[in-house]
């Protein structure tokens, strides 16, 4: 199932939280369905996560989110890219989201939410479905 | 050669060189002979290879923040290897340079090997060419460490540093017929741990022995990695007398010849994989009728 082959996607973590499982999870099932994925480590600014997504220049850019602060970040960060002239780079949120939050940050132009519930395959089907918008039957 | 200093007077739009970049990494044979151009005055050349988990990518971390001191402005083209199943890849190498990722002026680019098995990425030459149209002094480039193919970063690099480790020790035997003799500078990474001495002495007493084709240049065997060692300064330092060597010495016309060869080389390698992938049923046959058609393939291609 390769669907990303040739797509670049940026896996960041901004916030202070410690935890990353859940953004290398992503990262590599979005890898094994063909992307090439960068990964930025942990507790990086939003400016910082800007640069890289447009000096990398990738097609999507994944933030995960555990701190309580997602709507901040996730907003910042897009900020950044529309600073970079790169607004048009798609953002995608995973983490720990309150449902309460969502429809907020989708009107703030997010292209999709992942919860910790979903199933990868899912997760990795709808980044792909979003990503390559003419698709053969 | 442009002074660092003039060069980085020069503002650096990164949304277009990044998607510049992109555009030639994703470029089809064709495309990539119709934008050809040769790049005068590039950006000097530092090649930084090595096997896997040698620690190329955390020295080249920590040598571009010297780079950076000495007044250069700096690109790093990593590679990492693409999967050949799914195409996929972890491009992981940014990520051992965080430390110096906020300095602006320096453009770090992170590329998959893609259909490329020599150690670099597709198009790479011209990856490279177009950072020569831009406001960098120096590129560095991280190969995948594949250990046996150096043959292409060698011709593409001014300078090309080969990164081993304790553990390589055995190795260093069954390699000198191969990278190890192509190396202009040695290093031993990870001197921390146990064994790096007794590498760089058998390195040294290897690169004593090699014929060198430009005899006046003996390539020096540099500890790294330890704490407190003054390691990487020594590293830039021995980088910059070589820079500085090879511009006095070689032939500039050489140098075209070869880049120009592997870079026809490597197009023509791509072109044959087209054919064959589109073709497979093109192999039920004699090899030599296998050889033939792919020649007829190649001669119909639409240039
Ligand atoms: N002990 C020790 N470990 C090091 C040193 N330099 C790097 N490492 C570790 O070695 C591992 C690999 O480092 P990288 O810099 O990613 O190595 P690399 O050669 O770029 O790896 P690939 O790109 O995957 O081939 C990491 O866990 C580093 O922390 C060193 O000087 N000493
Ligand atoms: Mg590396």
């Amino acid at each position: 199932m390769s669907n990303l082959k040739g797509k670049r996607i940026l896996i960041a973590k901004p916030g202070l939280d410690g935890h990353d499982i859940g953004a290398k999870i992503i990262a590599l099932a979005l890898r094994d369905a063909g992307a090439e994925v960068i990964y930025t480590g942990l507790r990086k600014t939003p400016g910082f996560i800007a640069r890289v997504a447009v000096d990398e220049d990738v097609d999507a850019v994944g933030l995960s989110l555990l701190s309580g602060s997602h709507k901040e970040l996730v907003a910042e960060t897009m900020q950044e890219l529309r600073k970079l002239d790169a607004g048009d780079i798609p953002v995608f949120v995973g983490g720990t989201i309150p449902a309460v939050d969502r429809a907020e940050l989708m009107d703030a132009g997010v292209m999709a939410i992942f919860t910790a519930e979903m199933r990868l395959d899912d997760v990795v089907a709808e980044v792909a479905r979003a990503l390559t918008p003419v698709q053969a039957a | 050669m442009a002074a660092a200093s003039s060069k980085q007077a020069e503002r650096l739009d990164r949304r277009a060189l990044g998607r510049a970049l992109s555009r030639i990494a994703n470029a089809s044979v064709a495309d990539a002979l119709a934008g050809m151009r040769d790049s005068p005055n590039g950006a000097r050349r530092i090649g930084i290879t090595g096997p896997p988990g040698a620690g190329k990518s955390t020295l080249i971390g920590r040598l571009a923040r010297q780079r950076l001191d000495n007044g250069a402005a700096v690109a790093v083209v990593a590679i990492d290897p693409s999967s050949p199943h799914t195409h996929g890849a972890i491009l992981g190498d940014r990520i051992r340079m965080d430390a110096i990722a906020d300095d602006p002026r320096l453009f770090i680019r992170s590329l998959a090997s893609r259909g490329a098995n020599d150690g670099l990425a597709d198009n790479i030459a011209d990856v490279l060419a177009t950072l020569d149209g831009h406001p960098f002094d120096e590129v560095i480039l991280e190969t995948v460490g594949v250990g046996q193919a150096e043959y292409a970063v060698r011709s593409l690099t001014d300078t090309l540093v080969l990164v081993l480790v304790p553990e390589s020790g055995d190795q260093i035997q069954a390699m000198k017929a191969g990278m190890l003799e192509m190396a202009d500078i040695y290093v031993v990474n990870k001197a921390d741990l146990p064994g790096a001495q007794k590498v760089a002495s058998e390195l040294k007493a290897v690169v004593k022995l090699r014929q060198r084709l430009a005899a006046d240049w003996e390539p020096p065997v540099i500890m790294t990695g330890s704490p407190g060692t003054n390691d990487v300064a020594t590293l830039n330092e021995a980088i910059s007398r070589h820079l500085a060597f090879v511009q006095r010495t070689r032939n500039e016309d050489d140098v075209r010849r070869v880049r120009r060869e592997y870079h026809l080389k490597s197009l023509l390698t791509r072109s044959v994989a087209d054919i064959l992938a589109k073709d497979p049923k093109g192999m039920d046959c004699s090899l030599r009728e296998a050889f033939a058609r792919v020649v007829e393939s190649l001669k119909a291609r639409q240039l």
